[in-house]
């Protein structure tokens, strides 16, 4: 729990960088898996990067600008970027991460390495 | 042999991840408990109003939509649950219901009326009735 902290030094923001808000997210955890889901409306699919790198999980998200040639009449919220970052755990199969946008919503898959799963162990009888 | 700068970096850690944590609980577009919900624009593209809401989750089907008159309204919602075999680690995404109706500044044509439903954000465009559609003048040539 205490390691899917966010961390410091990816709070950090370049100067190129728009700005960016903290989209929500829920974390879930089985034996197989990670399930990492996230409220991202208005980023389209090619808008997306998830990036791992060294123990980080980064989910960055853009969002298009609004349409030009319109006159706002009502403003309760700006279409922004989204950007996250976790500590991963050990022991996740980074290559096997599998991700799906649905409806504005972000479903991340991070299985746990073969050899880190719980296994039962059967009792042979004697 | 560097535990005295870990200490000042776990502390700026911790001082970020509070920010971040304040940063999230105020920020007022996306609250979801009491305010207006769902977060929506409203825009005068001349010839048509364009309203936009954030509606990340909502299944499509389940939207309705209706216009009396002047004004719209939209209601839906999400339900969420830890999903079967879980462990729950942290639960920030709300399931919510909603119906909201919004008056809507000048008289529409309810035939042409388009909404659509992309990336967990809903879009209607409300053409303009035909006496409010600002015109152009030509003037002519003496």
């Amino acid at each position: 729990m205490a390691n899917f902290d966010k961390v410091s030094s990816r709070t950090r923001e370049t100067v190129s960088q728009r700005g960016a808000v903290s989209p929500r997210v829920d974390v879930y955890e089985n034996e197989r898996e990670l399930l990492v889901i996230a409220d991202v409306p208005g980023a389209p699919r090619d808008g997306l990067t998830i990036s791992v790198d060294k123990d980080e999980l980064t989910i960055e998200a853009r969002a298009p600008e609004a349409a030009p040639g319109r006159s706002a009449l009502l403003t309760e919220y700006r279409a922004s970027d989204y950007r996250r970052t976790f500590v991963l755990p050990g022991g996740i199969d980074r290559e096997h991460i599998d991700a799906e946008l649905k409806a504005g919503v972000l479903t991340l898959k991070l299985p746990k390495l073969e050899a880190l799963r719980p296994r039962r162990i059967q009792i042979r009888t004697a | 042999m560097f535990g005295y700068y870990d200490d000042f970096d776990r502390t700026y850690q911790l001082l970020d991840a509070f920010r971040n944590e304040l940063g999230r609980a105020l920020e007022p577009s996306r609250a979801v408990a009491g305010g207006t919900f769902p977060a929506t624009n409203l825009y005068d593209a001349g010839g048509a109003l364009v309203l936009t809401a954030e509606l990340p989750g909502v299944v499509e089907k389940e939207l309705e939509i209706t216009l009396t008159q002047d004004v719209l309204t939209v209601a839906g919602g999400r339900k969420l649950g830890v999903p079967e075999g879980y462990s729950v680690y942290r639960q920030e995404r709300p399931p919510f219901r909603f119906s909201r109706s919004y008056t809507l500044p000048v008289k529409v044509d309810p035939e042409k009326t388009v909404a659509r439903f992309e990336n967990g954000v809903l879009e209607v465009t409300l053409e303009k009735a035909p006496e409010v559609k600002p015109r152009q003048i030509d003037v002519r040539p003496s």
